[in-house]
């Protein structure tokens, strides 16, 4: 089991209460480690302290033409 | 009228007939029931018909009419929901195992809609397990089948939705979209469907599949129909605290402005996860040709890079799936379809930080859109970038392997980053494969542009008659 899957083996048993397999944690840990990559990255290149979720909202409502 | 042939017309010349007493609802509902008689065998895309009922409705809303009452623009209209808006004590089964024989406690505020604006319910309609899959299959209820070729996917996650209003079972029905489940339907069966902007409709009553991407919107056979859907279904509802306050326009009266002027930018995306099939490519390409010989100024635009954008939405249904399934994934993850739980899995593992960084990103993946779309009132693009595969050869569950994942993976290359946009984005019919089945183009807009991008839509439908092939 490499440090990964050790982790998500963590994750599973002591703080979600989950049973996953070997096979399966590995697997997952995988599809995570992608994920937040991508999501980590994307948010050093863009977010800053002021950044928050509901803008989304806001900008709908604003760039509205009508 | 001939009751297939009653069965053969739009939804809007159904409602309009029937307003005027040309035909009664009753007639209209006879029409669809015998239609589903002998399309339900091939098809599977009704989950529950509700015969008796709706024949008591639809007498009910005859005798009112010969009062002088008309409830509303769909009065006396047949239609059928995906299986996941609820009504107060009927079965709700959200396409699933689980609420096989569960009962809704409230109804959904879009059925409320439509139950005042006159429409007859014929019942409720197959649909992906809790919305989770882009083709149609489903290992609970059986898979949907295309009415243009039955060993062909539906799309998903509303398949019964599509594979019954391309079939002329219903004039019309509502679907829902988190990745592309109203559009990938909509192109892979030959109809029309709207994902409307984020907050135009509200989601107050309907299974979620994710909280922050859920779209609720109609699939009709003409863009017409769906204007008139629209209309009735959007606008604020205090019971669904992310639906906007703005003003719903009269999308049909709105219809007629024509494309003269406007400024479409053409994405025919040629690498990558979504690189079009060139049958696709040319398809789109020639409605882009049609609407340009009708005054549309075309130019070619290309997408932003989704992959960041993509992968933030994969967190966000993944995050918000696995919380609200958390305590069926605990004591029954059996009952789940393996697809569906292991999409849900990683969900628990994800940190809170991610989660909240997709969202926060949200914003400014829409501002580098709508940068992209500067000095453009509209996008066209493919909906599905390949053509419509078999049931069997995108059987995950059945067949499983690296091909049949990613072929799946890439039904909604070209539609899910307008869920994380929250851009309104339409489906309409463009032509047909080699296999005979539908091609289906995308326009997107700007927020709270629908009312455009139907305009545009019906322009082409003017001069097309995709939308007017019947599945035999």
């Amino acid at each position: 089991m490499d440090d990964k899957t050790r982790t998500a083996a963590g994750i599973a048993a002591g703080l979600q209460g989950l049973k996953y397999d070997d096979k399966r944690l590995a697997e997952i840990a995988a599809e995570v480690e992608a994920l937040n990559d991508a999501v980590r990255k994307a948010a050093t290149e863009r977010l800053t302290f002021d950044d928050e979720p509901a803008a989304f909202a806001s900008l709908m409502e604003r760039e509205a033409r009508q | 009228m001939k009751r297939d042939a009653l069965a053969l017309e739009d939804l809007s010349t159904i409602a309009d007939a029937i307003a005027a007493r040309r035909i009664s609802s009753v007639e209209a509902t006879e029409a669809c029931l015998a239609r589903i008689e002998s399309w339900q065998p091939r098809t599977n895309a009704f989950l529950r018909l509700h015969k008796d009922k709706a024949l008591t409705q639809a007498k009910t809303l005859d005798s009112e009419l010969a009062a002088g009452k008309r409830r509303g623009p769909l009065h006396g209209v047949p239609m059928a929901h995906k299986d996941m808006y609820y009504r107060k004590g009927e079965i709700s089964t959200g396409g699933s195992g689980i609420r096989r024989e569960w009962r809704a406690p409230v109804t959904a505020t879009v059925l409320q809609k439509l139950d005042a604006a006159g429409v007859v319910e014929l019942g409720f309609l197959n649909m992906a397990e809790f919305a989770a899959g882009p083709t149609g299959h489903n290992v609970h209820h059986g898979h949907c089948r295309n009415p243009w070729d039955g060993t062909r996917v539906t799309g998903g996650s509303s398949s019964g939705s599509g594979s019954a209003v391309a079939a002329r079972m219903v004039y019309g029905a509502l679907g829902s979209d988190t990745g592309g489940s109203i559009r990938l339907p909509a192109a892979a069966c030959g109809v029309v469907g709207m994902k409307a902007t984020y907050g135009r409709v509200s989601r107050a009553g309907a299974v979620a599949r994710s909280w922050s991407l859920d779209h609720v919107g109609p699939l009709t056979r003409t863009v017409r129909d769906n204007a008139r859907l629209l209309a009735v279904l959007a606008g604020h509802d205090a019971n669904d605290s992310t639906s906007s306050q703005k003003a719903v326009p009269d999308y049909e009266a709105l219809l007629d402005g024509g494309v003269s002027s406007l400024k479409i930018g053409l994405a025919l995306p040629d690498d990558g996860p979504a690189a079009l099939d060139a049958q696709i490519g040319a398809a789109v390409q020639a409605a882009a040709d049609a609407l340009g010989r009708i005054g549309a100024k075309i130019s070619a635009v290309t997408l932003p890079d989704f992959t960041a954008l993509y992968r933030a939405a994969e967190v966000m249904v993944k995050c918000e799936a696995a919380a609200m399934h958390r305590p069926w994934l605990e004591k029954q993850p059996e009952a789940y379809a393996n697809q569906v739980r292991t999409r849900m899995e990683a969900g628990f593992f994800i940190p809170a930080t991610q989660y909240i960084d997709a969202l926060r990103l949200r914003a400014h993946f829409v501002a580098e859109f709508l940068a992209t779309m500067d000095g453009l009132d509209a996008v066209l693009l493919p909906a599905i970038p390949f053509p419509i595969p078999t049931i069997e050869e995108t059987d995950v569950e059945a067949k499983g392997g690296p091909a049949t994942l990613s072929m799946v993976g890439r039904f909604t290359g070209l539609t899910r980053p307008f869920n994380t946009l929250g851009v309104p984005a339409l489906s309409v019919p463009c032509g047909f494969d080699s296999n005979g089945l539908p091609i289906g183009l995308q326009l997107v807009g700007r927020p709270f542009d629908e009312a455009l991008l139907y305009r545009i839509g019906h322009a082409y439908q003017g001069v097309t008659d995709h939308h007017r092939r019947v599945p035999a």
